[in-house]
């Protein structure tokens, strides 16, 4: 009790235990394990992108994998066509992705309910058959190969810094992480989050505040594009390889999964729902076969059953036991 | 290809024979998109369901139709039989343990859980079934009849005679019976058709089952002419959920309409522009009506 | 002030509101009643532009508002509350008057992100203006509280401070005593003769009579979408167009 009370009052100890977790086991474990949470980095960052826009703004997009594919195809063509190093290409995939969640926001947000959802399935299962089939560009299903990894970042004292291991790119993706969750960590705290949450949870009310939700959608949804175009080149990078899987319509409510799972809504969500979905199958050695069918149930009785996910439970759980405490 | 071309005597000639091919693939898929279309804007005017899961419930009639005349020598018309009433008992199972102890939560979650059934779905059909193709072959799978330069393979025929007679039958339910009329009163009206004694858990179940139902039909027809995969739902789940914007949420004819309209744009693009692209025609028609005419050719005013 | 004329809205083939005129003065306190169905809520719609007008114009200050869009109409100096409680329920109660703040501040994504000296202070001054405007409305001891879980008076009070916040010029109040106890409905008439001392003009539609007649400067009766009579409270009161209509029976308005 009193452990869960110090926590939970300065939240900042909690988040500073986790970083300090994150930057020293790495460092213990194995290529394989390493993988496992390198991907899982990847794909929180996916997340923390898509919390803003579901989570706060109240805009389920099932095809973010657009974005992912985006970013991850400007990085690798600009880096293997145009012969252009890493920062460059990285920067460049960056402002792609925010301009394509920008063009495609535009009509997209006009709609809301279901056709919102449907219009973002179908932007991304339009960009997934692009892909595809501009093979001159994209190199169609076999993809692309070469993309490069970040440059050497030489050091004061003459060493330098290589980013051909696991273990070496796993802490450039937990760099990127970390940014990102504090960008978003101030977004939701501010005047800007305050107002994402109010057009979550009653946007006429908020038209009739005189503010323009037309916009501030707008701008949720390119943010969370540029997120997870950053995610799709960081991706790019770590695999050097391209692939259209990366950019599976399926993988965009993979996504959703993980946010409802983690917990929508929340700072910890993102963070938790990948860890718990993709790193806890991997280490069970679960078979590929079942995973599909397993990853349905699990959603299935989570959307049932517990709807704020795990970090929403948990969080409810905490404020609940702190009442009760108050009260006796 | 354009429609236009120049024969061995320099004359124009319009290449009917060509233009015809098309919209008779395309008439023939229309009749599966109708199917599911109907089924789908059924879920989504009554029950407010966006039913992601739909092709897979497709995918499950066209297995099953593949299973009970592969293995068990069933006749072919019994198996589309029995596809849907299978699927309509899947359907009455999903609607009571999923979608109807949802029915306060917000529209998210509803399209999160269809999301999840259809994972669950494909998973299982992966787990039991086996991801390989399967192909269901029929006496006269091979045979096609040719008419006038066109040519129709004699599923094809079937489907669009089957989707007909479907089709009918449901308008006649709908339109004569007496439960057909509860089903249309409570789509255009749920809390009047609840104040006029009209049990609307019971009626939507039922339109649920039906959408399910129609769902196994189109798979069990669609069976003997495509490959059979897990996956092979989403591509029509697609066309489906477009055809329903397109006509309207909540309106059969609508579903119909857009589901033709849809079909011919896919079968024409695929001939004349791109085959790989027509899917993404598809969509652009689909995004053009909603930013246009949000409601649909005959939805509701929003 | 607000000059709203021949506004007609047509749905489909119910007329809802019929060639209405009204003029609002600065500083009036004017109310509308009507039956039920008589077209109140949707002449507010319409002057904020929840509904298109489907002929007429409407003036605010000298500006044609007809065919803006709601946040556009607030930002011109036109508050409002709804008569369904419209309230941020899931947030706390001080969280709900600094959103009404918003479309005076000036945060945007950059200085949100890198958390600038004018966010800052920005979000002190909403704060402390939050706070001003529950004292004034007599909340300020809840501030913390989930606005969910207040009862239905401390919302009307609620959302009232939050039409407060966009700091309006004229307020239209959709029955602020809609649901309230009698107990409690003296204290919501004092709250509103307050806003309209405090300079606001105020536009009241509400059914309780006694709320009516004690504040109001002149009242407008509708009947079916039309106007049907206009005056003092008591001239209003005692027409007998007005008698008939609350009894059941609407006639057309001979002239105004």
């Amino acid at each position: 009790m009193k452990t869960i009370e110090k926590l939970s009052s300065s939240p900042w100890m909690a988040w500073l235990v986790l970083l300090l977790i994150a930057l020293i086991v790495p460092m213990a474990m194995g290529g394989y394990l390493i993988t496992i949470i390198t991907i899982v980095c990847i794909y929180a960052i996916v997340c923390i992108g898509l919390n803003l826009l579901f989570g706060y703004t109240g805009l389920l997009s099932v095809g973010h994998s657009a974005f992912l594919g985006i970013g991850a195809y400007a990085f690798g063509l600009i880096a293997i066509k145009f012969g252009l190093g890493f920062w460059p290409s990285f920067c460049a995939s960056i402002i792609i992705s925010g301009i394509a969640g920008f063009l495609i926001g535009i009509p997209a947000l006009r709609l809301r309910g279901h056709y919102f959802v449907l219009v973002t399935l179908a932007f991304a299962v339009i960009i997934n058959i692009v892909i595809m089939a501009w093979i001159e560009l994209t190199g169609g299903a076999g993809g692309l190969a070469g993309a490069p990894r970040p440059d050497p970042i030489p050091l004061p004292w003459g060493d330098v810094i290589r980013f051909h291991s696991p273990l070496s790119m796993y802490y450039f993706i937990l760099f990127f992480l970390v940014i990102i969750f504090a960008v978003s960590y101030r977004l939701i705290n501010s005047l800007v989050g305050k107002t994402f949450i109010a057009i979550r949870d009653d946007e006429n009310l908020t038209q009739s505040l005189g503010i323009n939700t037309m916009s501030n959608k707008l701008v949720s949804f390119t943010i969370s594009a540029i997120i997870a175009g950053i995610a799709g080149a960081l991706f790019a990078s770590y695999n050097t390889v391209i692939s259209p899987d990366s950019a599976g319509f399926m993988k965009g409510m993979e996504v959703v999964a993980y946010i409802i799972i983690g917990g929508a809504g929340t700072l910890a969500g993102p963070l938790v729902g990948p860890l718990v979905m993709i790193a806890i199958p991997e280490m069970l050695q679960i078979v590929p076969e079942i995973r599909g069918l397993l990853f349905g149930i699990i959603l299935v009785l989570f959307i049932i059953f517990l709807p704020r996910g795990v970090a929403g439970e948990v969080s409810l759980l905490i404020s609940r036991i702190k009442s009760q405490s108050k009260h006796t | 290809m354009p429609p236009i071309s120049i024969n061995d005597t320099g004359d124009r000639v319009f290449v009917v024979a060509e233009l015809g091919q098309y919209l008779v693939n395309g008439i023939s898929q229309g009749c599966l998109y109708c199917l599911l279309a109907s089924g789908l804007t059924l879920m989504l005017g009554i029950l407010g369901v966006p039913n992601f899961a739909h092709g897979s419930l497709y995918m499950l009639g066209a297995y099953i139709a593949f299973y009970v005349v592969m293995l068990l020598n069933v006749s072919y018309l019994m198996s589309i039989l029995l596809a849907a009433v299978i699927l309509a008992v899947l359907g009455l199972v999903i609607y009571r343990f999923l979608f109807y102890p949802m029915r306060d939560a917000p529209h998210a979650n509803l399209f999160v859980a269809a999301i999840a059934l259809l994972m669950i779905l494909e998973g299982a059909a992966l787990l039991w079934f086996g991801g390989e193709t399967k192909w269901l072959i029929l006496p006269y799978s091979n045979d096609i009849i040719t008419f006038g330069g066109m040519s129709l393979g004699v599923q094809r025929l079937i489907i669009i005679l089957a989707t007909l007679m479907v089709m009918l039958g449901l308008e006649l339910f709908i339109k004569k019976t007496a439960v057909g009329a509860a089903l249309e009163a409570t789509a255009q009206n749920r809390e009047g058709a609840m104040l006029c004694g009209i049990k609307v858990t019971q009626i939507a179940a039922m339109a649920f089952a039906i959408g399910t139902a129609l769902a196994g039909v189109a798979g069990a027809l669609i069976a003997p002419a495509v490959m059979i995969l897990p996956s092979m739902g989403l591509g029509p789940l697609l066309v489906a959920f477009s055809a329903v914007i397109v006509g309207g949420l909540g309106s059969i004819p609508g579903a119909v309409l857009g589901a033709f309209i849809l079909a011919l744009v896919e079968s024409l693009t695929s001939g004349y522009i791109s085959a790989t692209y027509s899917l993404v025609f598809v969509f652009v028609a689909m995004i053009l009506m909603l930013l246009i005419r949000p409601r649909g050719l005959f939805g509701k005013e929003l | 002030m607000l000059e709203i004329s021949n506004v007609s809205k047509n749905f489909g083939g119910l007329l809802a509101l019929s060639e209405i005129d009204l003029i609002i003065r600065p500083g009036e306190l004017v109310s509308i009643i009507g039956p039920n169905g008589s077209g109140k809520s949707t002449l507010f719609n319409v002057v904020t532009g929840i509904y298109r007008s489907s002929s007429g114009a409407i003036r605010f200050n000298g500006k044609d508002i007809t065919h803006m869009k709601p946040y556009q109409v607030t930002r011109q100096g036109i508050g409002r509350t709804f008569q369904q409680t419209a309230i941020f329920s899931r947030a706390s109660v001080l969280d709900n008057v600094i959103i009404g703040q918003r479309l005076h501040t000036r945060t945007a994504v950059w200085g949100a992100i890198f958390n600038t000296r004018s966010t800052r202070r920005e979000e002190a001054q909403t704060r402390e203006k939050a706070r001003q405007i529950l004292s004034f409305v007599d909340l300020e001891d809840k501030d913390s509280q989930i606005a969910g879980n207040l009862t239905q008076e401390v919302q009307k009070r609620l959302s009232i401070a939050i039409a407060l916040a966009t700091e309006p010029k004229l307020l239209l109040l959709d029955e602020p005593t809609g649901g309230v106890n009698i107990r409690e409905i003296d204290g919501l008439i004092e709250l509103v003769e307050k806003v309209r001392k405090s300079g606001i003009s105020i536009c009241l539609i509400e059914h309780k009579m006694r709320m009516v007649m004690s504040i109001s400067d002149r009242v407008i009766a509708l009947c079916y979408g039309k106007k049907i009579a206009e005056g003092t409270p008591k001239e209003v009161a005692s027409h007998e167009q007005v008698v008939k209509a609350y009894l059941g029976e609407c006639y057309a308005a001979p002239g105004k």
